[in-house]
């Protein structure tokens, strides 16, 4: 394998991994005040679809990108409801929104004129960084020729951490989490902050979306994350819920993601199709070797009250 | 102003538990018909052409249930997994896998072979390779607690890949060397399903045995009375010797049976061949809400099935009128979140009280948390 094959896939396994990394980091968040919800396919269908119609209307790309991750939120809004204040069962709320979103998503791709369907992307993705900079060697075109979103994106990683891990609403975010009674007693809003986790967990995951309409596929297709939801779900796990090992996970998704490419580009011959199951092999092997290991480092890192509803009355 | 105070339901009556979905259907038909208003179009017109298109007269009624056959098939995998807590989200992998098998079997046994024989084998087959494929992911969570709803997702991606494979990506044995547009071989006469009426084929028929099957196993035997208890409480059914991880394998490997003879019934009765684009339709998927809208009861799953299949049947007939097919799977989304919230007001039962009586009643109830 040469050089620029190498490049071209380092760069190509950044952009891949950076819509996966913003529904990962918003689902740790939900994850962390104590609402799993599955339903991230559903709400990064939600912001692709959004997040592009948003770029044809305004051309705006910071104005697509928040339309984007708004509708993400507002399709989570509708699983905290579920989940938080009827406190009905979280798995099948969460695969409930992956309907909804596949639905309410290629329903509003109808839309429009000509259509969302059809429409030629409304924004464009530039670089961030000069040329003199980006035609750097070796680090120029695969980490320094990025758009501004995917350092957005690493700037949310530490954010993510340091907020969790070093501030009072971190430590009120992970309390809910962990002991919502407790919290509870001591003051702390239990229903809002998980209200909150959610919709931010729903507005990372529409961010995610509507980075990979606009920047990455360049149209809307129904069911165009074909799977990105599902693999953030499975990282958020794989990661024990740590926001960095969620951007090295997110990365190896990249990578694999994009090894039909590299291959091909290194003329070794292996069908496409056995090239698409790898990361989902990748996931699922790795979900069970973690359950398998004797440290049991999932259980020790998952919020202890993760997908349990709260009610006052059965403290 | 009076405000609302919840109280956990003891046990819900069948008024309840039949008139609460029921009432989340008619919650959802109405949001549907509101998005189809602003969206430009009429709803009433809408609902009327679905109606006609899907439930009106008896050709309309047989290619309802020829396309309810494999979600009741789904739906039932998806019900017997949740009867235990186990959430089986791979019927869709599960459905290509018994496909696979059976058109592996139907194109590998003479053609002369009986009728008999060959559906059955195919049945067979197909259940073995579904249940073998939900095995992948029953096994590590028996044994280490593997995230099921995890695993069982992603071997759906790898089972269509590998579907995509065997008739796009290669010179399978499955794939027609014969044909330009890449497909399957067509199965023999003695591989198809016989017809029952227009569309609707034998595969009904096998559904409908596997639902009264699995609600006689569930209802009537110490077996379905083991998989209940483990559902409401694993400690205290492990408390009582039952094998918890057995029944875990066994349930799940049931519940991949189930949505590979759906696969089966696809390709024997309807797509007459391994054809891939016609088998991924998320019809595993399509399942979890019938199972959920049924609430996992094996009779129920039936007329769900149905009701949820007429609303896809009529999606062609609606781009006649100018709407487009995708409002069929906006509703189908619609009516899994609608029932998916009525299951609060099964578990609890809700009332409006006066604001005074509010502190007296605090000792049984609390006030709806989030809605003050």
């Amino acid at each position: 394998m040469n050089d620029s094959v190498f490049i071209l896939s380092i760069a190509s396994a950044v952009a891949v991994a950076t819509p996966v990394l913003f529904a990962a980091l918003g689902e740790i968040i939900a994850n962390r005040c104590g609402v799993m919800n599955l339903g991230v396919e559903g709400m990064m269908l939600m912001g692709a679809v959004v997040g592009f119609w948003a770029g044809i209307e305004t051309g705006s790309l910071t104005i697509a990108m928040l339309a984007g991750g708004l509708a993400g939120a507002g399709l989570a809004l509708v699983h905290a409801l579920l989940a938080v204040t009827l406190r009905v069962d979280q798995t099948v709320s969460g695969l409930s929104l992956v309907i909804v979103g596949g639905g309410l998503s290629s329903f509003i791709g109808t839309a429009g004129e000509p259509g969302v369907l059809s429409a030629p992307n409304g924004v464009d993705v530039n670089p961030l960084l000069p040329e003199a900079i980006r035609d750097l060697p070796a680090i120029g075109p695969t980490l320094l020729g990025h758009d501004i979103i995917v350092y957005l994106a690493v700037v949310l990683v530490g954010a993510t951490g340091y907020v969790l891990y070093r501030t009072p609403a971190g430590l009120a975010f992970r309390a809910v989490g962990e002991d919502p009674a407790a919290a509870d007693a001591a003051g702390i809003p239990v229903v809002q902050i998980r209200y909150l986790g959610t919709a931010i967990g729903g507005f990372g995951a529409g961010l995610g979306g509507a980075y990979l309409t606009l920047a990455i596929v360049g149209t809307w297709q129904n069911g165009v994350t074909a799977g990105a939801g599902w693999i953030a779900v499975a990282l958020v796990i794989l990661a024990g819920w740590r926001p960095w090992i969620a951007l090295v996970g997110a990365m190896a998704y990249g990578i694999l993601n994009g090894l039909g490419f590299t291959l091909q580009l290194a003329e070794v011959d292996i069908p496409s199709d056995f090239l698409k199951m790898v990361p989902f092999v990748a996931a699922y092997v790795v979900v069970v070797a973690i359950s398998a290991s004797p440290t049991r480092a999932r259980k020790v890192a998952a919020p202890a009250a993760l997908a349990q509803p709260y009610a006052r009355e059965s403290r | 102003m009076g405000r609302l105070r919840v109280t956990p339901r003891g046990f819900a009556g069948p008024v309840v538990r039949f008139g609460v979905p029921f009432a989340a259907l008619v919650v959802a038909l109405l949001i549907g018909a509101a998005l189809l208003a602003v969206s430009g179009s009429d709803p009433i017109e809408a609902y009327r052409t679905m109606f006609d298109a899907s439930l009106n007269g008896w050709t309309p009624l047989t290619r309802t249930l020829a396309l309810a056959t494999p979600l009741i098939l789904t739906g039932l995998a998806a019900a017997i997994a949740f009867q235990m807590r186990v959430y089986n989200i791979g019927g869709e992998g599960q459905l290509y896998l018994g496909a696979i098998a059976a058109s592996w079997v139907g194109l590998m046994l003479p053609p002369d072979t009986p009728m008999v024989v060959m559906l059955s084998s195919m049945v067979a087959f197909g259940a073995l390779a579904g249940a073998a494929w939900a095995l992948l992911a029953a096994i590590p969570k028996a044994l280490f607690n593997a995230d099921e709803i995890i695993t069982t997702l992603m071997l759906n991606f790898v089972a269509l890949s590998l579907m995509n494979y065997l008739i796009f990506g290669s010179q399978s044995f499955w794939r027609d060397p014969q044909r330009t547009v890449p497909g399957g071989k067509r199965l023999p006469e003695s591989a198809i399903m016989p017809e029952l009426s227009g569309r609707l084929h034998f595969g009904f028929v096998i559904a409908i045995v596997c639902a009264v099957g699995l609600w006689w196993v569930l209802r009537r035997t110490t077996w379905g009375f083991q998989i209940r208890t483990i559902g409401d409480s694993p400690s205290s059914a492990r408390y009582a010797g039952m094998s918890v991880r057995m029944k875990t394998i066994t349930v799940l490997a049931i519940s991949g049976a189930l949505a590979a003879i759906a696969g089966v019934s696809e390709v024997s009765g309807v797509s007459k061949g391994l054809e891939p684009n016609s088998l991924a339709t998320d019809i595993g998927f399509t399942g979890i809400i019938v199972a959920v809208v049924a609430r996992s009861n094996p009779l129920g799953v039936v007329p769900v099935a149905a009701f949820l299949a007429a609303i896809a049947t009529s999606g062609s007939r609606l781009q006649g009128i100018g709407i487009e097919v995708e409002v069929v799977f906006l509703l189908q989304g619609l009516i899994f979140l609608t029932v998916t919230a009525g299951e609060f007001f099964v578990m609890n039962k809700v009332e409006v009280v006066a604001a005074e009586a509010t502190d007296a009643s605090n000792e049984s109830g609390t006030e709806l948390a989030g809605a003050t």
